[in-house]
């Protein structure tokens, strides 16, 4: 069964996330190791990251929009994101709680922002995972 | 008081053939919903609102009862 619009739009966006937040871990990750902590430096990194995931997106929207036909979202559509949503929002509330405590604890703000920009990642591809999987195990 | 288990089947894919093997695009495109809804609906991994649901047995002019069948079994 080939996939709809929708899912295939899941994709895309799971696939640019991962590109995305591979590209910001992988150098932020050797900047915490080698004792960076400015944050524009962080914030730089991250700006390039948006517009590699942006590039990214237009590229695989414009290829599925010109390989099928285009289709809106429908109530399996709608009933899935609303599950799946429901299922990962723990994950950022988790990191927003742990930035929170980062902040009590007197933490530098670069760790802060970093586990704040994880859990935002995290919850996201936990969210699209699960879209794909409710779209081919049911809902 | 004992609940029974509702549990539904439906008659989609038969319908499909009596109406001149009927695909499940045309079907999509005179419910509203993706020809992948439809075949979700048709498979039993998603049941469809009232709405759709009504909206296919307009479609094959049935009642929604011949469309979608509905048995209780005690648990």
């Amino acid at each position: 069964m080939s996939a709809s619009f929708e899912e295939k739009s899941v994709w895309i966006q799971l696939g640019a996330l991962v590109v995305c937040g591979s590209i910001y871990g992988a150098i932020a990750g050797r900047l915490l190791a080698s004792g960076v902590r400015e944050m524009p430096a962080y914030a730089a990194i991250f700006m390039i990251a948006v517009v590699v995931m942006v590039v990214f997106m237009i590229v695989a929207y414009a290829m599925v929009a010109l390989s099928g036909r285009q289709e809106g979202s429908d109530e399996r559509d709608r009933l899935i994101a609303w599950r799946s949503e429901h299922n990962s929002g723990w994950v950022l509330a988790t990191g927003v709680l742990t930035g929170v405590a980062c902040m009590v604890l007197g933490l530098e703000n670069v760790w802060t922002a970093n586990i704040l920009l994880g859990s935002l990642f995290l919850a996201e591809g936990l969210g699209l995972s699960l879209r794909l999987r409710y779209y081919h195990k049911g809902v | 008081m004992s609940i029974e288990q509702v549990v539904i089947r439906n008659e989609i894919r038969t319908l499909r053939t009596r109406a001149n093997e009927m695909s499940q695009q045309d079907l999509a495109d005179r419910v509203g919903v993706s020809r992948q809804t439809i075949n979700a609906i048709e498979t039993a991994k998603y049941f469809p609102s009232l709405e759709v649901a009504f909206r296919i047995a307009k479609v094959f002019e049935e009642p929604i009862d011949r469309v979608f069948v509905c048995a209780f079994k005690r648990r």
